[in-house]
């Protein structure tokens, strides 16, 4: 009889574990909560892997190991000078101990409309790096994600690295969730932005994501095409935030109404008013 | 039908400063693990997932929440609960501080509070409130307002600069 | 405060629980895990009204590990529990009346296999249509939750009055009206209901129960289950919590009944936090129609409310709450003419009970919303229309009840109205930053203390001097986190003028401690803390008699009590309490006595609905004051101050009122800015803690409390109960703040966000 939780030491051990059919667990944070009271099945936990850890530049892009914490991205200083927006969403992911457990790989597989590093890694433009026993593929984040839950990692395969573009220096990151409450809050509307503008202050290309306010996070292509050749003011803000909130498809749901969602979604780039 | 019989194995880890050896099931919780069959009933189930922090504790220095965490995760661990922070006759500074406060009502939540407190201040020996505020806020209190819970964190740090657990 | 006299006790250190909680020794019900124990769990029905037409446990019983499974018709005795009235079933029969009723129980050897077992139940209905809201529930037409009970699903109506409110507001000059409602709540206590219990050799039924009522569980068991109330032992350790939920059966009826069948093995039975809110009691949410009159001076004329509480399916404490919210529809106020009716009534929604301010809290959101209407309508500052109405001492509340005891609500809105967040608020509010719009606002109430008439508000104190002359206190009243079990300590080691390190405390148990009321309704400190003074006065005249036969003195009153010793003042001798306590027998060595608290000796014409629990005599008082920050783009508010100040009594503890305090508000902070069990139908959407949102360390400000010193000649060195009242200010302060910064005015709580950005945007326009 196979033991119902192990801890391969490195892929080679994991992919036979895979085989078997055994849930793959991260930090565990939204996989046990999920099976809370059922019958446990058998999973393969991969915190003991070394080659899906680790934080560093790689061909151009700053590469995230999946199973990085959430609390060690945030200590990492190239997340923290060069991702400013992704270090802004793990600052307010959960709790501290969430932080301590759950990794950018689990948020990510998880997929959920609501999850805090989405839409900054949208707004990015990250890439994943998926591997498996027969080799390894990349794949932008976007193309990833299909839905609540829903994910195109094939079996087999395990989500090994976060491959982000780093954006230009000067370039202003932003980020901003609404949640009920200041902590351990699921984003009711959740704004990442990564604008680039000249030295008059015209922007010159930007980025912009929304979480919570649909099936998967929403890039706003209409909204950036309009905010292009502008400058950050008010008037520039509030057109753009109706275009934004032209874009995204919310729904009702315990923690607001589709209504609140599409206001405010609109509403948060006019922080940025100069 | 269900009840299979479910393998266990030889878990080994380090447990309050010393070593332990236990036959588990690997897929155990290790909250269960450590009230049930160990005995140490500090770490508290309040909600088991993950919201309200009274089942923390430290897992290589790290606060995590035990009922997220399987037995077999532990192997070859330092794990430290709040009985090995201290004891009444010789309670860790952050305990003491937690009493001296008034920080402690129907004292549910107070062993993963310290935890999270003890791996805060090994890293931020001298926070303010704010951070403070931030760093317990996994932890839920529903006796206090956490008014005097940050009063006994700020204490502590006081009392013991520099120190980590 | 006035400092300390010597012979007052020092309750500034309180050491004895909390330094065993901190370092995680305490050991609370939820730690008793006997080895080898059996694990019960109830299956609960999930659908809020229906005909139980089968219930399938053929695969449950299948499932390695279980030892049996029972369902309604196993149940010996009335299978009736309730705290007054007994209507609420250990496990349903033929009908389920709330999503959260037990219709089977579980017993397995492992909690995997229960929890499978669990899953395999099958439970078939046949749907009945359900009432969610009281006043449909009161329609003609409306489906009966107790088909042919007399009344319908009116469980109680009840009317307090004085004077002639409704001739009285013809004469007024200004009136408002409204209409306001206020949720249920969940108290989120962090222990879950749990508890153990066994069989013993003798047939007795032992347990160990997370309870705030020991005494009263023996006789709830012993009624459901048809057993002798004396051979059931209950044992209440240091509660994880309670604030009102734990105070009526949750688990021991079902934990008896398990037990009944483990052949004396003990049995466990931990209720998981979704079972806590599916099946746990509520905050009854209510909803209170106001006229309130004025003259135009703002001097308050006339009062005429309805209030209807939703009970859910069984009565629990409904009737009393209920009559609670009546007796304070005035608040702290003086008010010649008012009028108070209330309904109580059965639905199918989650069970109303025992939650930290009840009755009041609900009333107080009304009527202080309704000042705030008033102020509004005469142009006057909120904090003088409440100031110059408010009660005096001698002055009748509006159940007609004089004040005999000091009020002190005047005291505690001067402190708060002298405090620089009051002070200084319109300096504070232009100081508001970009997106940002402030607002302060300002609330005053009372919370009764105590039973009430036609419950006598009782307790007994054991005190022993042990062999080794230290004491032993037999503490009867459960301690919730509340800290009375120290303070217990303290107020006998100064009434004997020894060492509070000589004492050590049993927790409530059945069989070694004598009989008390519930830790509740603000009375626990109260009422045991009488008794026990009463038994060291005992002690006290005991021991100097015993000590005069060991030192030869004819006259024990010239003995007095020193640390350690008896001692003789006039010859300088003395005698080691271990001495003495080594000569005497056991039963010697101990003293019993109790207390009752006095209740309104004249009691007005009205109320007369209210067998138990009306009128009350003795009231706390507090005033708040609240400031917050609204988003004017997400319409998210954050409370920035919240400042408190609390006349209850005299202050001998700074820091055990400071903590109720802290709690009360951060609890009442909760309930105005988040706390939502979004039920729809009968069914709790928001049933878990990532849904049913309190407030972290984030999500609160430095709780301020401000002391107000009083006295209340008949409390223990002049205190009252100070565990509720503090709850009930940010809810309408919040509100109130709320107008003040974005021009919105709630009558629902808690605030949505959506509703703060309608209201910002209707106000640029
Ligand atoms: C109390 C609480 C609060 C939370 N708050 C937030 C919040 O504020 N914001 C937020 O975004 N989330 C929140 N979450 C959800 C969760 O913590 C995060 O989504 C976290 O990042 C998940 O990571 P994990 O490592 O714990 O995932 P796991 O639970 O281990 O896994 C999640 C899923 O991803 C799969 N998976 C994990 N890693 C890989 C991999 N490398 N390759 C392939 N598949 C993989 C697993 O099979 C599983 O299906 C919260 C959870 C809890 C319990
Ligand atoms: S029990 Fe683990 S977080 Fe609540
Ligand atoms: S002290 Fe009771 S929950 Fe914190």
């Amino acid at each position: 009889m196979s033991r119902n939780a192990r801890c391969p030491g490195s892929l080679d051990e994991l992919w036979p574990l895979l085989e078997e059919g055994v849930t793959i667990m991260a930090g565990g944070t939204d996989l046990l909560v999920r099976r809370r009271g059922q019958v446990p099945a058998p999973v393969a936990c991969l915190e003991r892997i070394e080659s899906l850890r680790g934080v560093r530049v790689h061909e151009g892009f700053i590469s995230l190991g999946a199973c990085e914490t959430h609390a060690s991205l945030l200590r990492h200083a190239l997340v923290r000078e060069r991702l400013p927006v992704l270090a802004g969403a793990l600052q307010v992911l959960g709790s501290p101990l969430i932080r301590n457990m759950g990794t950018i790989g689990g948020n990510i597989v998880s997929a959920s409309p609501a999850g805090d590093t989405l839409a900054p890694l949208y707004a990015l433009d990250a890439q994943l790096e998926l591997v498996s026993k027969w080799g390894a593929r990349r794949v932008p984040l976007a193309g990833f994600i299909h839905g609540p839950g829903r994910t195109g990692l094939k079996p087999g395969e395990v989500l090994a690295a976060v491959l982000v573009p780093p954006p230009e220096p000067s370039a202003l990151q932003h980020f901003e969730k609404v949640g009920r409450r200041k902590a351990l809050a699921i984003a009711v509307v959740s704004l990442a932005a990564v604008i680039l503008t000249d030295g008059e202050g015209v922007v010159l290309d930007a980025r912009l994501a929304l979480g919570s306010v649909g099936p998967t996070v929403a890039r706003c292509p209409k909204a950036e095409a309009l905010l292009a050749g502008r400058r950050l003011d008010r008037e520039a803000l509030l057109a753009v935030g109706e275009a934004m909130r032209s874009e995204i498809a919310p729904i009702d749901d315990l923690r607001a109404s589709a209504a609140y969602r599409r206001e405010v979604a609109g509403n948060l780039l006019l922080r940025l008013a100069s | 039908m269900s009840g299979k019989i479910v393998p266990t194995f030889t878990l080994a880890f380090t447990l309050n400063g010393g070593p332990v050896r236990v036959e588990t099931s690997p897929g155990r919780r290790v909250l269960d693990l450590l009230r049930e069959d160990l005995g140490l009933t500090a770490a508290k189930e309040g909600c088991g997932s993950g919201e309200c922090g009274a089942c923390a504790i430290l897992v290589d220095g790290a606060a995590k929440l035990s009922c997220l965490m399987l037995a077999v995760q532990l192997e070859g661990r330092e794990v430290v609960t709040a009985e090995g922070l201290g004891t009444a006759e010789n309670p860790h500074p952050i305990q003491a501080a937690f009493v001296e406060n008034g920080a402690v009502q129907c004292g549910y939540c107070t062993p993963g509070m310290t935890i999270a407190t003890a791996e805060f201040l090994a890293h931020t020996p001298d926070p303010d409130r704010g951070q403070v505020r931030e760093a317990i806020s996994g932890n839920l209190c529903r006796c206090t307002g956490y008014v005097k819970i940050v009063d006994a964190v700020l204490a502590a740090a006081k009392a013991a600069p520099g120190e980590s657990s | 405060m006035k400092p300390s006299s010597p012979n007052q006790p020092d309750f500034s250190f309180r050491h004895a629980d909390t330094l065993s909680k901190a370092v995680g020794a305490e050991r609370y019900s939820t730690d008793f895990t006997p080895p080898g124990c059996l694990w019960a769990g109830a299956k609960r029905a999930g659908v809020p009204h229906a005909r139980i037409t089968a219930v399938h446990v053929g695969e449950a019983l299948a499932v390695d590990g279980v030892k049996t499974v029972l369902t309604g018709a196993d149940v010996p005795g009335s299978n009736l529990q309730g705290i007054v009235h007994k209507d609420q079933p250990v496990l349903a029969v033929d009908t389920v009346r709330h999503a959260g009723d037990a219709v089977a129980l579980v017993l397995a050897e492992s909690r995997e296999a229960l929890a499978e077992a669990l899953s395999r139940i099958r439970l078939e209905y046949e749907p009945l249509p359900g009432v969610f809201e009281p006043e449909l529930a009161l329609a003609a037409e409306a489906p009966l939750v107790h088909p042919g009970r007399e009344g319908g699903n009116l469980l109680a109506r009840g009317l307090v009055d004085k004077g002639d409110a409704r001739a009285a507001m013809r004469g007024c000059d200004v009136v408002v009206e409204g209409e306001f409602e206020t949720p249920m709540q969940e108290h989120v206590f962090l222990e879950p209901p749990n508890g153990t219990a066994r069989l013993t050799a003798t047939n007795g039924l032992e347990t160990v129960v997370s309870t705030q009522a020991p005494f009263r569980d023996r006789f709830e068991i012993a009624h459901a289950l048809g057993l002798d109330p004396m051979r059931i032992r209950v044992r209440a350790p240091y509660l994880g919590g309670g604030f009102g939920g734990k105070d009526g059966a949750t688990v021991q009826c079902l934990l008896a009944l398990a037990a009944l069948h483990a052949g004396g093995r003990w049995v466990k039975m931990v209720w998981s936090r979704e079972e806590t809110f599916l099946a746990g009691y509520k905050r009854h949410a209510a909803r209170v129609r106001i006229r309130l009159g004025a003259s135009s001076s703002g001097a308050l004329q006339a009062l005429d409310s309805v209030m209807y509480f939703d009970s859910g399916p069984y009565a629990h404490l409904g009737v009393e709450i209920m009559a609670l919210g009546l007796e304070h529809a005035g608040g702290p106020y003086m008010i010649p003419h008012t009028r108070a009716e209330g309904f109580c009534v059965y639905t199918n929604n989650p069970v109303g009970g025992a939650f930290r301010g009840f009755g009041v809290v609900q009333a107080s959101f009304a009527l202080e919303r309704s000042l705030d209407a008033l102020a509004a309508r005469l142009g006057m500052d909120p904090a003088e229309l409440r100031l110059m109405n408010a009660l005096r001492t001698g002055e009748a509340n509006c159940a007609g009840v004089a004040m005999e005891s000091p009020t002190g609500v005047r005291e505690c809105l001067e402190a708060v109205m002298a405090h620089p967040v009051w002070a200084g608020r319109h300096t504070w509010k232009e100081a508001a930053p970009p997106f940002k719009r402030r607002g302060v606002g300002i609330a005053a109430s009372c919370n009764a203390m105590g039973y009430g008439r036609g419950l006598p508000d009782a307790a007994a104190a054991k005190l022993e001097l042990t062999r080794t002359g230290t004491f032993r206190i037999f503490n009867s009243v459960a301690d919730m986190g509340q800290g009375n079990a120290a303070a217990f300590v303290q107020l006998a080691a100064s009434a004997l003028n020894q060492d509070s390190s000589l004492f050590e405390v049993v927790q409530p148990d059945t069989r070694l401690c004598p009989p008390a009321g519930s830790s509740s309704a603000s009375r626990t400190t109260y009422t045991f803390g009488n008794a026990l003074l009463r038994a060291c006065e005992a002690m006290r005249e005991k021991l100097k008699a015993r000590a005069a036969l060991a030192l030869l003195v004819d006259e024990p009153s010239r003995l007095r009590l020193a640390p350690g010793v008896v001692a003789d003042e006039a010859t300088g001798r003395s005698i080691p309490l271990a001495l003495l306590g080594n000569m005497l027998q056991r039963d010697d060595r101990i003293c019993v006595d109790q207390y009752v608290m006095p209740v309104v000796e004249n009691p007005p014409d009205t109320g007369k609905a209210f067998r138990l629990g009306f009128p009350h005599r003795f009231f706390s008082h507090g005033a708040c004051v609240c400031a917050l920050e609204a988003d004017e783009l997400t319409g998210q508010v954050e409370l920035v101050e919240c400042v408190t100040a609390v006349e209850c009594g005299r202050v001998l503890s700074a820091r055990g009122v400071e903590q109720q305090v802290h709690g009360a508000a951060a609890q009442g902070a909760g309930l105005v800015l988040m706390e939502n069990l979004a039920h729809q139908d009968g069914r709790i959407l928001a049933g878990d803690l990532s849904t049913y949102l309190i407030p972290t360390s984030r999500d609160l400000p430095d709780l301020e409390w401000l002391a107000v010193d009083g006295d209340e000649p008949t409390g223990p060195h002049g205190v009252k109960g100070m565990g509720e009242v503090g709850i009930h200010g940010p809810a309408p302060a919040v509100a109130q703040a709320l107008e003040d910064a974005v021009g919105l005015s709630i009558n629902r709580i808690p605030v949505d966000p959506m509703d703060v950005l309608r209201a910002l945007r209707s106000n640029k326009a």
